[in-house]
């Protein structure tokens, strides 16, 4: 296990465990309800043509998020392809 | 014949002792302080109300003894807080997806191949980093075009149907009765024009929300939110929004319609306050005959910089909602899921675009109805003015006219006109010519029979179809924006139209036209998607901000030394 790292500063390619979820209780209820949860294995796959925002792979299923919301993210690095 | 249930254990999925302690404790007290939960199983909404709930709160607060039964599960809330570290909400997450960890561990079993889907296939291609956007726009480019271009002659269909058979037929009708003139010219210019107005929507709407569906079930759409979102954040709106922002170039009736898709509602109001600054097609033909009558040459410039103009403003007045009265909130975070691309069942897609159509007619179609009946009121009241200046239209016109002053029209004509045009915008024109040459001539309806009709109705459909066929063909050239709208046939128009107006007071009023108060077809569709008073903000800042822009072009172009 590496030290926790925002979701956000990840690049494709790499794959992390959740570790924490920051964020407003909103914003918490809504990644839950879309299976972003402590435990969960999380692989970075593109950014949209400008950047942002991201698309994300988890729980077999392909999923965007803004980097700004992402940042609500800590997960901790896992040895994968790029990693 | 008994039916035999087989006995079924109820499911209760364990929370772990310390939440379990705290659901009992609640559940117990729901009777001590005589709370009855009504419809809702008591252990359900115990758990929802130590994961505070909003919807659910706010009905328990609405419930005899709901507040002291709130609190009481607040105080139970923090203290698991203080012993497990987490929210509620977030530990019975942890649990239940845990659980379902272990179902789909005990009973799944995933192909152990890593191998590209045909989904991950088409996003290389679709969100790739450079085909991406280029992709975007081409599907964009069809759509657009495929509504506004096939629904065309479908459009002229419907309008020579209203206007011909239709009511030849109630004059036929009327003329049995003993009705009077007002009553005749009620139905033939009041409610057969309102009607009119409402169908001609149709053919436009039932192909945008056909493609619509199509974009939506195949999962395009979500993909199209993805790689538009950075860009339309810049003006605080959301992916999705660029959809409706692009239909507004048509028509911001279907495009007000289109937000539908946009999940969070303020995202979605956002977009429909500024879907009308998109110059739609209505707004062609005065930026045309203005544009030809004062500029010559120049005119594709100005229309040219008309449609810049309303993306600029646009642009900035989102800006400024963002800042103001449309703060983003938490709805808005961008959470989307990216689905498996799937092919979209015809059914679904027809029953899509029927049920959204047939709703707009229904609740759009009440709005603008009564607007023509006001209208018709307004230009024959008092009853047998001969003149419209006289009416109470005239009287409406003379009066708002002074406003107009500083921006360098103040003629009952145009303030006439621009009053029309708030019934739809290309009316400005038709208003112009008729105040200016006089009337148009009647139009002489040859008598024919009621088979002649049918057949003529049934013969203009397939003409219809049969031209928007070929249109659907020749899509692969690019937009030609002046064809056929650009002829010299005005030159009337435009000879008495240079005597009311400068160039510059003729940019004044095409900025004033570009920005003032939306249709009143698309007010009916604000008002029904977002109620009456985002409708009435939408009018107001619209007129205000016409206003302003249409003084500054006036009076810094004075200064300028123009005009």
């Amino acid at each position: 296990m590496s030290d926790p790292i925002q979701l956000h500063l990840l690049q494709p390619g790499q794959q992390a465990t959740i570790t924490r979820i920051n964020g407003a209780s909103a914003l918490r209820r809504r990644f839950v309800e879309m299976g972003i949860v402590k435990g969960e294995t999380i692989l970075i796959e593109r950014h949209a043509p400008l950047g942002d925002p991201v698309e994300y792979f988890i729980k077999g299923y392909h999923l965007a998020l803004r980097k700004e919301e992402a940042a609500q993210i800590e997960v901790s690095l896992l040895a994968g392809r790029n990693g | 014949m008994t039916i035999t249930t087989a006995p079924t254990e109820v499911f209760r999925l364990d929370y772990g002792s310390k939440l379990e302690r705290e659901i009992a404790r609640l559940v117990a007290c729901f009777e001590e302080n005589n709370f009855d939960p009504g419809r809702y199983p008591r252990r359900w909404l115990a758990i929802k109300l130590l994961e505070a709930d909003p919807d659910i709160l706010a009905r328990v607060q609405s419930m005899p003894n709901g507040a002291q039964v709130i609190a009481i599960a607040r105080l139970s809330a923090e203290k698991l807080k203080s012993l497990l570290g987490d929210d509620v909400d977030l530990l019975t997450a942890d649990h239940r997806y845990g659980y379902i960890n272990g179902v789909v561990r005990q009973t799944l079993q995933r192909p152990l191949l890593d191998r590209l889907t045909l989904t991950d296939r088409i996003d290389n291609i679709v969100t790739h980093k450079w085909l991406g956007l280029p992709f975007f726009f081409l599907v964009m480019y069809l759509v657009f075009r495929l509504v506004i271009d096939v629904s065309a002659p479908f459009l002229d269909w419907t309008d020579a149907v209203i206007n011909g058979p239709l009511a030849g037929w109630l004059t036929f009708i009327l003329g049995l009765l003993p009705a009077p003139a007002w009553i005749h010219s009620l139905v033939i210019d009041g409610i057969v024009a309102g009607v009119g107005g409402v169908l001609v929507f149709v053919p436009g709407l039932l192909i945008l929300y056909f493609f619509l569906a199509l974009l939506e079930d195949s999962g395009y759409m979500s993909r199209a939110a993805f790689v538009m979102d950075r860009f339309m954040r810049v003006v605080g709106l959301h992916g999705k929004s660029f959809i409706p922002m692009i239909l507004g170039f048509g028509c911001a009736v279907p495009a007000v319609y289109a937000t539908r898709t946009i999940a969070s509602r303020r995202d979605r109001t956002l977009t429909a306050l500024l879907v009308p600054l998109m110059s739609c097609s209505a707004r062609l033909p005065v930026y045309v005959v203005f544009g030809l009558a004062f500029f010559g040459s120049r005119a594709g410039t100005v229309i040219w910089a008309m449609y810049a103009l309303g993306i600029v403003v646009a642009m900035l007045a989102g800006m400024v909602f963002t800042r103001t009265i449309l703060k983003p909130d938490v709805s808005s975070a961008f959470v989307l899921e990216l689905p498996p691309y799937r092919q979209p069942a015809l059914k679904s897609v027809l029953i899509h675009m029927w049920e959204n159509t047939r709703e707009f007619v229904r609740k759009a179609g009440t709005t603008i109805l009564a607007a023509a009946v006001v209208m018709w009121l307004l230009l024959n009241l008092p009853w047998g003015v001969a003149n419209q200046r006289d009416s109470y239209f005239g009287k409406v016109s003379g009066a708002i006219a002074p406003v107009f002053a500083p921006l360098g029209f103040d003629n009952w004509e145009t303030g006439g006109a621009l009053v029309s045009g708030f019934m739809a915008k290309e009316i400005v024109v038709s208003t112009l010519s008729q105040v200016y040459l006089g009337g148009e001539e009647a139009q002489a309806i040859e008598p024919t029979t009621f088979g002649e009709d049918l057949l003529g109705i049934g013969q203009g459909f397939a003409e219809a179809t049969f031209s928007s066929g070929k249109i659907l063909l020749s899509i692969i050239p690019g937009i030609n924006l002046m064809d056929a709208t650009a002829e010299a046939e005005d030159t009337a128009l435009s000879l008495a139209l240079r005597k009311q107006f400068t160039p510059l007071s003729a940019l004044a009023l095409l900025v004033f036209v570009l920005l003032y108060v939306p249709c009143v077809a698309t007010l009916g569709a604000i008002r029904h998607e977002f109620g009456r008073s985002w409708a009435i903000t939408s009018g107001l800042y619209q007129t205000l901000l016409a206003w302003v822009a249409a003084l500054m072009v006036y009076q810094v172009g004075r200064l300028l030394g123009f005009g």
